[in-house]
Order: structure tokens, then sequence, then C-alpha cells
């Protein structure tokens, strides 16, 4: 928080229930939630779900990891290690493609669709892809670990150099320098906060890289580990590696979030969740053109992959073997009907979830918002939950749902559930003090407050977080699966590993990016029409 | 003229705040008086409490000690009873409604919502028609403050609380809607407060000019301004406004020396 002293004075708190909850410190209410949560977990899991596999007692989790310790830091570190290798590569990338992109402005939409394509990659199949290349070594891990953080990273990177303030600029211009040395200058420094904001993001989104290039044969790593024991049913196993996975990711976040604020004290926290749709060009010519030159550069990317590592045709397959496959060849019709029935189902579940878990988070940040006790007690844990990649725990969620397309589905809710929440609820405290007060003048109701403050100042935080959680939602579906539930495309493609069917594999790659990118471009198209109606000449 | 605005008394107010810790004393012995349909200007010291003494008038805070008292209500229930305009320095306007909307949005609020003759008037009132279906980006900073101004209005307050809402703007859009307020008031007699860091604003618009003295806010000065009704620009020119203006700038000055007495004799 940083109110400065003079609005801190000036203030009122917001309009409480008058709770006397609300008078208890926020860490004392939070530690107390905690140790409820706690509680209950262990009393459910001795009676309720005793013999059921599906929950673990806290004290067994305890006793469990201290049993086998060496086991499971051995595999914590070796995961640990692929994440940091991931997310070194993984960033420096994402910086120089950041750099390109500002220098050399023609190139930004390109770069920015290679990026995004990335993104929006079934990461869960292309392990088994890059592991031809790679070998059986740690290497498809470090580059899953590299490439999960690269969108997040560039985007940020990006956001900060754009940040730069447009006064300093023109006083390097007015110099007669260029813009290199506006970059070396402003630009740079300009982005340190934004830049920092994306490396905390993309901290536990490495250690997701990792563990799922993990899940699809290493020898080593949590990721192994989780497979092993899922095929066992062995359920404390499974809970020690999530509460591992969740300690190291939210340490990384934190510790990189400190000292991010360290480095530069005097910016507010930046929300790259929130980040601003990029404009389409007026004109249909060059719309097309922007259309098409980003997908050109893809395929391009796409060839190139395979020329320079060389990969045997039987494994290797490009854009026109992919569309022949689909629609020339004699089997297509065959191969048409599995992907896109499996295809079907995996929309159907995943939308199911996205949808339940957006509402989901927008109902219960109105909630946290009028109901200031509950927002102190539960919000640290959102935050805190927000940081874990999700589907580390996916494991732990196929256990307690079970196998069924109901796993699929809460999945995704949850996945898609904190950070949404978390955003929304921080747009929605942001809203103007001055609005606040007009209301209270008048002594609005509470839904007239959120009609008219609450609810339409979270919309831009609602529609970026909808936007993220595309891609996200897919591979969340997808891992679970490929991991679990036997449905859906994650389902084909699977099958399709264990019989080095690489044809199918491409395919269900190919369309399931494609979806995936589609997805994230509707909502941003829709995105983009709310804000320009919301409010014109503010939304950007 | 009808008179129909409230009369507010407020006896002895003190608020202070806690801050990391400390304690700030925003106001302490506050005292004012306005008459139903009178015209009242704060003035005083940046930091000095104004807007805090509004506030609590406003009923969107508390006092710590005092008394405030509206025709036999407190601020807490005016602000219930939805008889309160308030427009401050930032318009606070929503970036999402058009001008008219955001007028209506008062009278959405205390449910009449169908009044559209009462926007449409307010929207003449305030010079802006042509502008109703705009959004407050495409307006200037002083078009934004005048839908504040009329949303404030809109309601047919009892009591109008200004604070600063001129303050942003350069000199001349800041005379024309001085003029404005004048006739605004002047047509429906709405007792006002007005805070302000202007001095030839406050002695142009009000009957009385309050002067505050820095923080801790009280009183220190009173000045009635006598000058006949409707004032124009012509009084602007004159030697007897310059001497008013004068007389409560050295009322203010005088008050920003205090502190330093109100130190060694606490009278």
């Amino acid at each position: 928080m940083s109110a400065t002293a003079e609005t801190a004075a000036t203030a009122p708190a917001r309009p409480a229930g008058g709770s006397r909850l609300d008078r208890v410190p926020p860490r004392v209410l939070s530690s107390a939630v905690g140790i409820a949560v706690l509680l209950l977990w262990e009393l459910l899991a001795r009676t309720v779900y005793a013999g059921s596999y599906r929950l673990s007692p806290p004290t067994a989790v305890v006793v469990e990891f201290f049993e086998f310790r060496g086991l499971y830091l051995r595999n914590l570190w070796h995961s640990t290690k692929t994440a940091a290798w991931g997310f070194l590569w993984g960033n420096l990338a994402a910086m120089a493609l950041a750099v390109a992109s500002t220098l050399v402005p023609w190139l930004r939409r390109s770069i920015g669709a290679v990026v995004l394509t990335v993104f929006c990659l079934p990461f869960i199949a292309i392990a088994p892809i890059l592991r031809l290349i790679t070998g059986p070594g740690n290497a498809t891990p470090i580059a899953l670990s590299a490439l999960a953080v690269v969108f997040t990273t560039y985007v940020a990177a990006l956001l900060g150099f754009d940040l730069a303030p447009g006064s300093a600029l023109d006083v390097v211009r007015s110099y007669g320098r260029g813009r290199l040395t506006a970059f070396r200058s402003v630009r740079v420094r300009a982005s340190v906060p934004a830049l920092f904001a994306g490396l905390q993001i993309a901290a536990p989104a490495a250690f997701l890289g990792a563990v799922v290039g993990e899940f699809t044969g290493a020898h080593r790593g949590l990721g192994i580990l989780t497979v092993r024991a899922l095929g066992a049913l062995q359920t404390d196993r499974i809970w020690v590696i999530a509460v591992m996975a969740t300690i190291v990711a939210t340490g990384g976040y934190l510790a990189i979030g400190a000292l991010g604020r360290y480095l530069c004290p005097w910016s507010p926290a930046l929300d790259v969740g929130a980040v601003p749709v990029p404009h389409a060009e007026p004109g249909l010519l060059n719309r097309l053109a922007g259309l098409l030159a980003p997908i050109a550069v893809v395929f391009v990317f796409w060839y190139a992959f395979l020329w320079v590592f060389g990969i045997e045709p039987f494994f290797a397959k490009t854009p026109v073997d992919v569309w022949a496959e689909l629609f020339s060849v004699s089997e297509a019709p065959e191969t048409r009907s599995i992907i896109f029935g499996a295809l079907g189902t995996t929309l159907w579940t995943t939308s199911l979830g996205y949808v339940v878990g957006l509402v989901g988070a927008l109902a219960s940040a109105l909630v946290f918002i009028l109901v200031p006790w509950l927002e102190r007690a539960l919000m640290p844990i959102a935050v805190a939950l927000r940081s874990i990649p999700i589907i580390v725990t996916t494991p732990v969620i196929i256990l307690f749902v079970g196998r069924g397309l109901l796993t699929t589905t809460a999945i995704v809710a949850v996945m898609s559930f904190f950070p949404t929440l978390v955003n929304c609820y921080t747009a929605m405290t942001r809203t103007p003090e001055g609005i606040l007060d007009v209301l209270r003048s008048y002594d609005a109701t509470s839904t007239a407050n959120v009609r008219n403050a609450y609810l339409p100042t979270s919309v831009p935080a609602l529609l970026a977080s909808a936007r993220i959680a595309v891609p996200t939602s897919l591979l969340g579906a997808t891992v679970a699966e490929w991991l679990a539930t036997g449905d859906g495309i994650g389902a084909v493609m699977v099958t399709a590993f264990t019989r080095n069917d690489f044809k199918i594999l491409w395919v269900s790659v190919a369309v399931l990016t494609i979806v995936a990118v589609i997805g994230y471009w509707l909502v941003a198209a829709f995105e983009l029409r709310t804000l320009e109606r919301m409010a014109p000449g503010i939304s950007r | 003229m009808a008179r129909r605005g409230a009369p507010v008394d407020v006896v002895g107010v003190g608020r202070t705040f806690a801050l990391a810790g400390d304690e700030v004393t925003a106001l302490s012995g506050f005292d004012m008086h306005v008459p139903a349909g009178g015209f009242i200007a704060l003035i005083g010291p940046s930091g000095c409490g104004k807007s805090t003494a509004l506030r609590l008038v406003a009923g969107l805070d508390t006092p710590d000690e005092g008394t405030i008292d509206m025709d036999g209500s407190s601020p807490d229930e005016m602000r219930r009873g939805q008889r309160i305009g308030v427009a401050f320095q930032d318009p606070s306007l929503l970036p999402w409604r058009t001008v008219t909307t955001n007028i209506r949005l008062a009278l959405e609020l205390v449910g009449r919502r169908h009044d559209t003759k009462a926007v449409d008037e307010l929207v003449e009132l305030v010079g802006l028609q042509g502008f109703e279906k705009a959004r407050p980006s495409q307006l200037s900073g002083g078009m934004r403050q005048r839908v504040a101004i009329a949303r404030s209005l809109v309601t047919k307050p009892d009591l109008l609380l200004l604070d600063e809402p001129f303050g942003a703007l350069d000199a001349l859009t800041r005379q024309q809607l001085n003029d404005e307020l004048q006739r605004i008031w002047t047509a429906r007699g709405t007792t006002t407060i007005l805070v302000t860091h202007s001095i030839p604003e406050a002695v142009y618009v009000a009957d009385e000019v309050l002067v505050m003295s820095p923080r801790p806010g009280s009183v220190v000065a009173r000045h009635t301004i006598g000058f006949e009704r409707p004032r124009t620009r012509e009084l602007l020119l004159t030697d007897r406004f310059h001497a008013e203006v004068e007389a409560v700038s050295a009322s203010l000055h005088r008050s920003e020396g205090q502190v330093v007495q109100l130190d060694t004799d606490p009278s």
C-alpha cells in the first residue's frame, strides 16, 4: 500500500459493515483462517476421506516428507535447477526480443505473433517433439521452462520500454540523438519496475515448464516422481510434491518481488496481468498485412525449426504435412473425426471451467470489497495461491475430484479463478475516492456502488485476465487430460505419444495452438471494443 | 427570492487522524454558522483542514468532538435524506457515462431517474448544450467541472458543498464559472459552502468569508461581504473590491503568524 500521508489522513476507511472483525489485525486474521483450514483438512482426511486415496492429512504429509526426505530433496533440487536454467534462458530470449521490438518497430508485430504462438503451444505435447532433438537428458524440461516464461517477460519488458516518459525521450531527440541513445539512457532504466513485475510471474512459470517437461519421460525431477506416484496411487507422495512445489514457486515469486522493490523503491506495484491490447492499424490493406505477416513468420519459424535441427521426416511434420493429414490423405476424414471430436470435448469442458472461474472470481472480488473483514482474512491466501503454478498441483486435484470430465473443468476453473480474483479486486480498490465520495454523499446502496463504481472499474482487469486465461486454460485442460481423464484432445495426444504416432501429435499441437491463438484474439477484440465503448480515449 | 436551503450550525468541532502511529489534529474548536440560503466561503493556508470541515458537514466523516446541526438534522441524517449536493476539485465523473447520464447519476441515486427535465435544464444552465452525448474524456477540464456542478445541483439539494471545484482551471474559465455559480445560487437560494484557495474568488461570490488558521484549523476571522447582487465583473476593478481582498488577505497572513502565539499562549 503506497498511500501518501495526505490521502491516508483525509480518506476514511471504506464503508465497513461495522463488524468487530474489522479491528482484528490482518496477519492475525489470515493466520487464524490458515490454521482453521489445516485443522479442517486434517479432520476431513481422517474421517470423511479416510482410506479414499483422495486427501492426505497434513500430519501424514509431514511424516511422509521426513521419511523420504533424501528422495524428495534430490528431486526438488533437480527440478529447481532445471527451472533456474529455463528462467535464465527464457528471460534472456524474451528481453532480447523486446529490445529488438523496441529498436526496430516494424518487427514488433511479427515478434509479438511468434511469442504469442509460443505461449499458446500445448506444452505437454511438445515435450515429446522436443525430446526428438534433445535426447533423453534434461534439455527438454529446460527448453519448456524457458518457453513458459518468454511471453510474460516479453510483454512486461515491452511495456516497461514503452512506459518511458515521452518528455524524456524528446529531450534526447532535441540533442540530435537517435533511437539507440534514447533506448540506452531512458528506456532501459524506465523499464525496470515493469520488467520485475514480469520476472516475478516468470518464476513460478519456469517451475511449471520444468515440471510439465518432466511429466513426459524425464529420469529425475518432481514431474516424473508425480507421474509414478499417480500411477501407484501414492496419495501422501503427491501431496508432498504439491506442497514442495508450492513453497519453491511462491518463494521465487516473493524473492523476485522483494528484489524489485529493493531496486526501485519509488515505483508502485505494477500489474502485468493488465497488459494493454495492441491496436489494429487502420485501413483494410494494413489490417490484412498485419494479420498475414505474423502468420507467415510463424510458418517460417516452423520450417526453420525442422531444418536447423535436421529432424528425420518420420518425426518431423511441416505445415504442408499437417494440412495433408487433415484434409488430403486417404485417412484424413478419420483423423479429422478423431481430432475435432476430441477437441469438441476439450473445448466444452474447458470453456465451462473458464466461465465458472471468471464469474466466480468477479463475484468473490465484489464480496471482498463489500465485506472488508472477509477480504482481510482470505485475500492473503488468494494472493499466495495466485503465485502457484496450478498445473503443478493438478495431480492433487485429480486425486480429489476423480478422473472424470469434471476434473478438467475443475482444474481450468481453479487456474483462471485466482489471477482474475486478485486482478479484479486490485482494480476495484483503485476506484477513485472522489467517485466513492459522490456516491456516499447520496447515501448510495451497496448495489448502486457496485453498479456505478466497483463493477465498471474492474472491467479492464477482468477482460485482460480473461484474455491471458485462454491459453493457460487450454494448457491446464490438456495436462489434466494427458495425466488423468482419458478424454479430449489431451488423451488423443498421449495415445499418439505412446504409439509414436507423430502425425497425430503434430496435427493436435497445430490445431490446439491455432485454437488458443484465435481464442486469445477473440477475447482481445472484444476487450478493445468494450473498452472503447465504455470510455473512448482512455482505454489505453 | 425563495429561500429554501437549510441553515448550518457548527460548534466546537474537532477532528484528529491517526497517521502511522502519529496523531494529526486537522480541526480544533471549529465554529461556523451559515444562515438558510447563505453563501459562505472558507479560506485558509494549505492543509488547514478546510476539506476536512467540508467532509464533516457532508456526513462523509464524523467529528471527534463538537456538534454539527442543520435545521435539526445531523450531517449523516442530511446525507441519508439525500439533501446534500457535493462537487470536489476532482470532478469525479464516471468515465463510461455521458454528460447527461453523469448528471442523471445523482437522480438515479435518490430514486428520481425519470426527471429528465431537471437534467435538460441543468445542461443548459451550465452551458453544455450540444455536448449531451459526450464522454468526460472528450471534454475540457472546465466542461468536466461544469458537469460536476450540474450533478451536484440536479437533485435540488438543501445544502451545496463545493471543495475547490474550480481549482484546476485557468483564470478565465474560473471567472466564467464563478459568474454561473452566482447566477445559479441566486436563482435557487441553496445554502452553499465553498472551500477555495483564491481570495478574490471568495470575496466575489460569498456573503461571508471565513478565514482559517493553519493546522489545527479553526476560524480566526470573519469578513461579511456587503456587495449588492448580482455582482458583475466590473466589481473586480473597483477599489472597494480590492480593499475587501486586502482585508481578507491581511487576516490570512495574521492567521499564519498566530500559530507561534498559540504555542506560547494557549488562550
